[in-house]
């Protein structure tokens, strides 16, 4: 019975539409004399689709592109509330202006854990605030995924890029474990890997910029890694080509997450302004910093494993 | 006494309106403009000298005027209609360093400012987003162009080390966007389809025709040692772009691009150098900063508004 409002708008929604376009009017206009039948939210969206194709939305110097992020935001909200049911914990340790870079472990080819967390701050910070992500940079060389990357918010990772965002005063959120920890076996799911060389962290210093901790525990249960096939990853191109208990089996339907049970905590900030930007050529300096937070993150991890029980009930 | 500038490449629109507004200068002394074409623009108060820039037999000439400042203003970003690449390749390497040569000795000379061209960055997928100056050397020399504008910077570059006095500004320069500009962008923007590549929309950075020369005013009263990029603020998405300017995208899948604009070339599209391919898949920006702190320009126009404005002054001339 409550679907049956929402029909009725979409088939005004169609007569209108069909009565403009018999009337001699241009597609988009007609579009939106037939929108006002529909309800307020989505005659807001079909306007906004319209503005778009037309050029008019804003993207910043970086290719960020806000409208677009709250246009998929139904989605992540999805899998944030039902498919993961995420549990976030210390947002509030997440400065709410000013450079700031979060240090998170991470799992999995595709990267979920980053959208979480990016939903998480959105839905749960007291003054939200959208973070920028350093992607490898094997994902801007392919089709679709680099577009996607850059509306949503994420750069190529490489120094330069973090250092500009941070002194931008923007909100960096790094996975200093890269490949190492994207194709974990199964196995090994938890143990966070050797964060690098510390790159992250001579960025940081540079910037002044506090190191926000992030533990992620459920996102290492979505993608099962078995085995690998180092053949198919050289001819694709890509750093490994993982196999799960549904992929590459299932063919697409196999980049579908397992829906496990999701904790994400923001520890403490550590801080690294006090150390000047000079400690950043400070072999010793950054790499002891480096341990401290990757210490931080997997303790941190342990903790929410336990806290949140059995991985899928 | 005032400032003595000689221009190459006067016959170029740009290198026109240069010679306009440094005639307009009280502080130019002479203005001298060295090309083989001869400039559309009237220009009363500038001397004149039809030589090409290949020719050895110019040093004498460019010594007879006495430059204090000389502008390098004739390097081809695309083959126009008629001209090959090798052509291209030719006025562009050679005659910079034929150029230079008859430049060496002549006592004159305080500073050089090239217009040259951010090419030299390539487009990569895995650059930095904002390239500084130094950050050439991150990938490899992909297209010929490229290489080229990195044999002319060679060129200079040992210059300046030579002779120390001299200072020398090269100037790389973004894809340039105007209302009487004729250049790649424009070309692309003015097709009724756009062709893309699938599944790629790359941030594009232009520069406004008007901050172009600006930049080389700038560059003329406050010349600096070194490269330093210009470009307008900020960047667009090439679909934004294409939208803005009222076009349609042709996504087009990556091998088949290629050889389907040569196709398409052949019934009368735009051709599409290997450079501006490269740029329509992963795009490029730089950062402009030397060029606000040092050389004290900024941009007037962001990349939008240059598009916006080119958009908005295509809409009055068809209009009118």
């Amino acid at each position: 019975v409550s679907e049956a409002p929402g029909l009725r708008s979409a088939l005004e929604f169609m007569r209108r539409l069909r009565a403009g376009l018999e009337a001699g009017l241009e597609l988009p206009e007609a579009v939106t004399g037939g929108a006002a039948a529909l309800p307020r939210d989505a005659r807001l969206t079909v306007e906004r689709v319209l503005r778009r194709l037309e050029g008019d939305y804003a993207e910043d110097e970086w290719g960020y592109d806000e409208e677009f992020v709250e246009l998929v935001e139904p989605f992540f909200g999805f899998l944030y509330d039902r498919w993961w049911r995420v549990q976030a914990e210390g947002v509030a340790n997440v400065p709410a202006h000013g450079r700031a870079m979060l240090a998170s472990n991470h799992a999995g080819i595709l990267p979920w854990d980053a959208t979480m967390i990016a939903v998480a701050l959105l839905r749960e910070h007291p003054l939200p605030r959208q973070p920028r992500f350093l992607v490898l940079d094997w994902a801007f060389d392919l089709p679709w995924v680099s577009v996607f990357m850059r509306r949503v918010g994420g750069v190529i990772a490489s120094p330069y890029n973090a250092l500009r965002l941070l002194e931008q005063d923007e909100l960096v959120a790094v996975f200093p474990e890269g490949v190492k920890g994207s194709g974990k076996p199964y196995g090994e799911r938890y143990r966070v890997q050797r964060f690098g060389r510390g790159g992250f962290v001579e960025v940081a210093l540079r910037a002044g910029a506090p190191i926000v901790p992030v533990a992620v525990v459920g996102s290492e249960e979505i993608y099962p890694k078995l085995a690998e096939l180092p053949p198919l990853a050289r001819l694709v191109g890509a750093p490994f080509f993982p196999v799960t208990p549904t992929f590459p089996w299932l063919g697409p339907l196999g980049a579908i997450p397992l829906p496990s049970r999701w904790r994400i905590e923001f520890c403490e900030p550590i801080e690294t302004a006090s150390y000047g930007p000079g400690a950043a050529g400070d072999r010793a300096v950054v790499l002891e910093l480096t341990e401290r937070v990757r210490d931080a993150v997997q303790e941190a991890v342990y903790a929410n494993l336990v806290k949140r029980g059995p991985a899928f009930v | 006494v005032g400032r003595r500038v000689l221009i190459t490449g006067v016959g170029s629109y740009l290198g026109g309106l240069l010679a306009a507004r440094l005639e307009a200068d009280d502080e130019v002394e002479a203005v001298v403009g060295l090309d083989t074409r001869r400039p559309k623009a009237e220009l009363p108060r500038t001397e004149l000298i039809d030589a090409d820039i290949r020719d050895p037999g110019i040093r004498p000439l460019i010594e007879a005027a006495r430059p204090d400042t000389v502008v390098h203003n004739k390097i081809v970003r695309q083959p126009g209609p008629g001209m090959s690449p090798r052509a291209m390749h030719d006025i562009n390497v050679i005659g910079s360093l034929q150029f230079l040569a008859a430049c060496e000795h002549v006592p004159s000379i305080e500073a050089i400012v090239i217009r040259g061209s951010a090419g030299i960055y390539g487009a990569e997928p895995n650059a930095p987003q904002f390239l500084t100056e130094d950050m050439t050397r991150l990938f490899p020399m992909r297209t010929r162009f490229q290489r080229d504008v990195a044999e002319i910077e060679n060129y200079f570059e040992t210059y300046s080390r030579r002779r120390p006095h001299v200072r020398c500004t090269m100037l790389r320069y973004q894809p340039a966007i105007g209302p009487d500009l004729d250049t790649q962008i424009s070309r692309y923007l003015s097709q009724a389809a756009c062709p893309t590549y699938l599944g790629f929309d790359p941030r594009i950075q232009l520069v406004h025709e008007e901050d172009a020369l600006e930049a080389l005013l700038a560059a003329i009263r406050t010349p600096v040692d070194g490269a330093v990029n210009v470009a307008g603020r900020g960047t667009v998405g090439l679909a934004r772009m294409i939208r803005m300017a009222g076009r349609l995208s042709v996504p087009i899948a990556g091998p088949l691009f290629g050889p389907l604009t040569a196709a398409a070339r052949r019934v009368g599209f735009g051709a599409y150098s290997e450079d501006f391919r490269r740029l329509l898949r992963y795009g490029r920006a730089v950062d402009v900063r030397r060029l606000e702190d040092e050389v004290g320009h900024r941009p007037r126009f962001s990349t939008v508004a240059a598009i916006e404005d080119w958009v908005a002054r295509r809409r009055g001339a068809a209009a009118a």
